[in-house]
């Protein structure tokens, strides 16, 4: 029985690592901790060749170690053994949980070693708050298919128990995997899908994205939950997306625009809203889509909303976009320096802008940077559009006056 | 007439079929109640916690792709129920009254989402029993009721082997049924909707059997322990169902919302998108397509007018058909690589890409584009003509659709139109 442990099925790494802890579960009521740690040392020495010789080290010294600690538990706490798992089914529960929550326990604190050790990204913090918690209630339920597998070993069945072991853990897996790929069809989706409404201007091309980019610096620093650090970037990404319902003809006009262009470009956020309001997305992605242009003053549209009053993500996107449309070309005027953008930012602060936001995004770009594109020059013999970022800054405060191009 | 939406709930005059298996079911449920009656119940212990588990898996059912409600843990609980032997079951639940606990838990669990509000369908959750009959009976006939685990391999066998047994049949009942109904309702040719439905029993269904198979292992070993035991990584799989499930629907409204941009930006009438994708699918099911291929048809119906986006003015009430050929094509190869830009949407964009060539120079002498192209082509054309606002009569559109055969549209996809629209599809 040993010996048909021993021989690990030959499956990709990612089931290895998940099937592992279940077959050292397994194998602490089937033959003893002893085996258990011997599985896992032979394990160490068939590592794929291509890992660096110190990394195969560190992995199999690892899930020794892992083995051995819950193996202690498993032993000191009582574990029944072979047959007397049919028999004292809760003893055999109770102590292989305890032994894979020991298991979990010295596997995190060796990984935040590791990356202590290290000094780099993530944070061993990080790590334990998005990696390891999020992670292990359903790494302790899944252990209690080793237990499983004893059982159905014991039962005569030998090793046709692991195929019965191995399709729910692989069917987790597969759902996780696509749930992965859906997020990621839908990110590159919306990606692909707002570079064509930007096609129609040269100069706005990679705003979105940039902005998505933007918030997601800013969001971090606030220390969002994931899925609202998730929502906040998408909502940068789809903030200009009811451009799509402006004409053309305004967007590319040239020079000033009357009242009622003025409206039609006034109405942007109302028809983003109504085209992504079928996705289920947080509700704040829509509210703060359908107010990224009002000001802290209550000067803004659509609603003329003011201070706390506007949806915190807008207030975020406001900043943000503000920020990208400075610091980028147009085809009346360069860009802005960073430094000289976040000084027109911190003249704002309190009148087009969240005081507080803009002290995060400041302090955030002044620590990470922000990299600017290779854009076109602004061409001056031409009297082009004014991008309606633009438009917003000039006709509030005073102090971006010549944002607007009246230079 | 909708074809594309599935029924909830009791509505006797859409069920079709329905009735049928509702009947089927409920005569089952009927007769395998009187003789449990009778007979007294064996093992109320176990009748209980699998009832339970049967009946908490009926009200978490949830959907994966678009297709119906699953209930993976009711299925696998009602399975494993089937499935007992000994030790630990002293005496095996008989045929009828793994029946009758199946029809009472499942009834119980449907209450609480009729009382929510929730889709339940009755149809679905008699099926789900007449399957569980199948097993039943199935594994009985293999196995003699004093058959036990007792550690030995010869025993241990042959018990898993009726275990594979019954859990095929389940499934191959399943199927065939399911297949029948997709034909029904979708009007799916039989061997494709039947082909359909084993593929999803060998991946869903296939998890669903190990794990009834798992749980009657275990319950005959350990007893009480083992549902608590099972049901636990169970439920966090089921967990990474719905959570792929829900960032599935996710992304399919996100395409929907992309498409409608075109009507924002007044390149084509309101619902036009929804309208040209809704005959594509019809077209598509009456092909006999497979889920995948579907999934790209309908995509490239509702996105096949992106890439007119990118030309300067809208044409007056989106009718593209007005504009040159070449217009058209290049708005579709625009939209081809604006799709294709997405890197995830390949298909869909080489579908868009053909989606204005007529059928001569196009499909007819080049047997790599695909036929959804053709497909696409036509429901674009159709649309056109008896869409909102324009308003011909089916009659006459198909007219003018049947002058372009072999020319402008695929014989194949006219013909199909032709069925379609004599069963009485209407926008």
């Amino acid at each position: 029985m040993l010996a048909g442990s021993v021989m690990r099925p030959r499956v990709g790494q990612v089931y290895r690592t998940s099937l592992d802890y279940v077959l050292v579960i397994a194998l602490y009521l089937l033959s003893g901790v002893g085996s258990a740690i011997l599985v896992c040392a032979v394990g160490a020495l068939s590592q794929d060749r291509r890992h660096p010789l110190v990394k195969k080290i560190f992995n199999g010294a690892q899930s020794v170690l892992c083995a051995a600690a819950g193996g202690l538990v498993f032993h000191y706490t009582g574990g029944p053994r072979a047959g007397e798992v049919l028999s004292e089914p809760w003893d055999a529960i109770w102590t292989t949980t305890a032994a894979n929550a020991t298991w979990l326990v010295v596997n995190a604190v060796l990984l935040c070693l590791v990356l202590f050790l290290e000094g780099g990204q993530p944070s061993p913090t990080t790590f334990i708050r998005k990696v390891a918690l999020p992670t292990s209630p359903s790494l302790l339920g899944y252990g209690l298919l080793g237990m499983l597998l004893a059982v159905a070993w014991l039962s005569g069945l030998g090793f046709l128990s692991i195929l019965l072991i191995f399709v729910p853990l692989y069917v987790s897996r597969w759902a996780l995997s696509q749930y992965e790929a859906e997020r990621r069809a839908q990110a590159a989706t919306m990606r692909a899908f707002i570079q064509v409404i930007e096609t129609k201007d040269l100069y706005t091309r990679g705003h979105s994205e940039r902005v998505s980019e933007g918030v997601g610096l800013l969001g971090r620093h606030l220390g969002l939950s994931d899925d609202r650090q998730t929502a906040l970037e998408h909502a940068g990404l789809l903030h200009d997306v009811g451009k799509v319902g402006v004409p053309t003809s305004i967007i590319q006009k040239p020079g000033r625009l009357d009242d009622s262009e003025m409206d039609a470009i006034r109405l942007h956020p109302a028809r983003g809203v109504e085209l992504i309001g079928n996705i289920p997305f947080l509700e704040e992605v829509k509210s703060a889509v359908l107010h990224h242009h009002e000001k802290y003053d209550g000067t803004g549209y659509p609603a003329g909303l003011g201070g706390e009053n506007i949806p915190y993500f807008a207030r975020i996107i406001g900043i943000v976009d503000a920020f990208d449309s400075l610091t980028s070309t147009r085809s009346y005027r360069p860009a802005r320096g960073v430094e000289e953008t976040l000084d027109i930012l911190l003249q704002d602060r309190n009148t087009h802008f969240d005081p507080l936001l803009v002290d995060a995004f400041v302090e955030v770009i002044r620590r990470h940077g922000w990299k600017t594109l290779d854009q076109p020059a602004p061409d001056g013999s031409k009297v082009v559009a004014i991008d309606h970022d633009d438009l917003s800054l000039g006709s509030g405060g005073g102090a971006t006056g010549n944002a607007a191009g009246v230079e | 007439m909708n074809p594309g939406q599935p029924i909830e709930g009791l509505d006797l005059r859409r069920m079709g079929s329905g009735v049928v298996i509702l009947v089927v079911g409920g005569i089952l449920a009927a007769v395998a109640l009187v003789a449990t009656l009778r007979h007294g119940v064996t093992e109320w212990s176990y009748a209980l916690v699998f009832g339970a588990l049967i009946a908490i898996g009926e009200t978490v059912q949830f959907r994966v792709d678009r297709s119906r409600n699953r209930a993976p843990i009711a299925t696998s609980a009602a399975l494993g129920y089937a499935m007992l032997r000994g030790p630990s079951v002293g005496m095996p639940p008989e045929l009828a009254q793994v029946i009758a606990v199946t029809a009472v838990a499942t009834a119980a669990g449907i209450v609480p989402r009729a009382i929510a509000g929730l889709r339940w369908d009755i149809v679905v959750s008699c099926r789900r029993g007449i399957s569980v009959a199948c097993a039943a009976a199935v594994f009985e006939a293999l196995t003699r009721r004093d058959l036990a685990w007792n550690g030995e391999w010869v025993e241990a066998l042959w018990i898993a082997g009726a275990m594979m047994a019954g859990v095929l049949s389940a499934g191959l009942s399943d199927a065939v049924i399911g297949a029948g109904q997709a034909t029904e309702r979708y009007n799916r040719p039989f061997p494709a909707a039947l082909r359909d439905e084993l593929v999803v029993m060998t991946r869903i269904g296939m998890a669903m059997g190990i794990t009834a198979i798992l749980l009657a292992t275990g319950t005959s070993l350990i007893g009480h322990w083992a549902p608590p035991v099972v049901i636990v990584p169970l439920l966090l799989t089921q967990f990474a169902f719905r959570r792929f499930a829900s960032a599935q629907r996710t992304y399919r409204a996100t395409v929907r919302s992309m498409a409608r941009s075109t009507e924002i930006a007044g390149f084509s009438s309101p619902g036009q998108n929804a309208r040209t994708a809704q005959l594509a699918v019809a077209i598509g099911n009456d092909l006999g397509l497979t889920p995948a291929r579907m999934e790209a048809l309908e995509y490239a119906a509702l996105l096949s007018g992106v890439g007119q986006l990118a030309l300067a003015d809208p044409s007056p009430g989106g009718a593209s058909l007005l504009r040159t050929r070449e217009e058209r094509q290049r708005a579709a190869e625009i939209g081809a690589s604006v799709i294709e830009r997405s890197g995830v949407l390949d298909h869909v964009a080489e579908i868009v890409r053909h989606s204005n060539d007529p059928y001569r120079m196009g499909r007819a002498n080049n047997p790599g584009i695909p036929v959804e192209s053709g497909i696409v082509n036509v429901a674009l054309a159709y649309e056109q003509l008896v869409g909102e606002g324009t308003g011909q009569s089916p009659d006459k559109a198909m007219e003018s659709i049947g002058l372009g055969i072999g020319a402008e549209y695929d014989p194949v996809v006219v013909e199909s139109l032709r069925r379609v629209i004599g069963r009485g599809f209407r926008f």
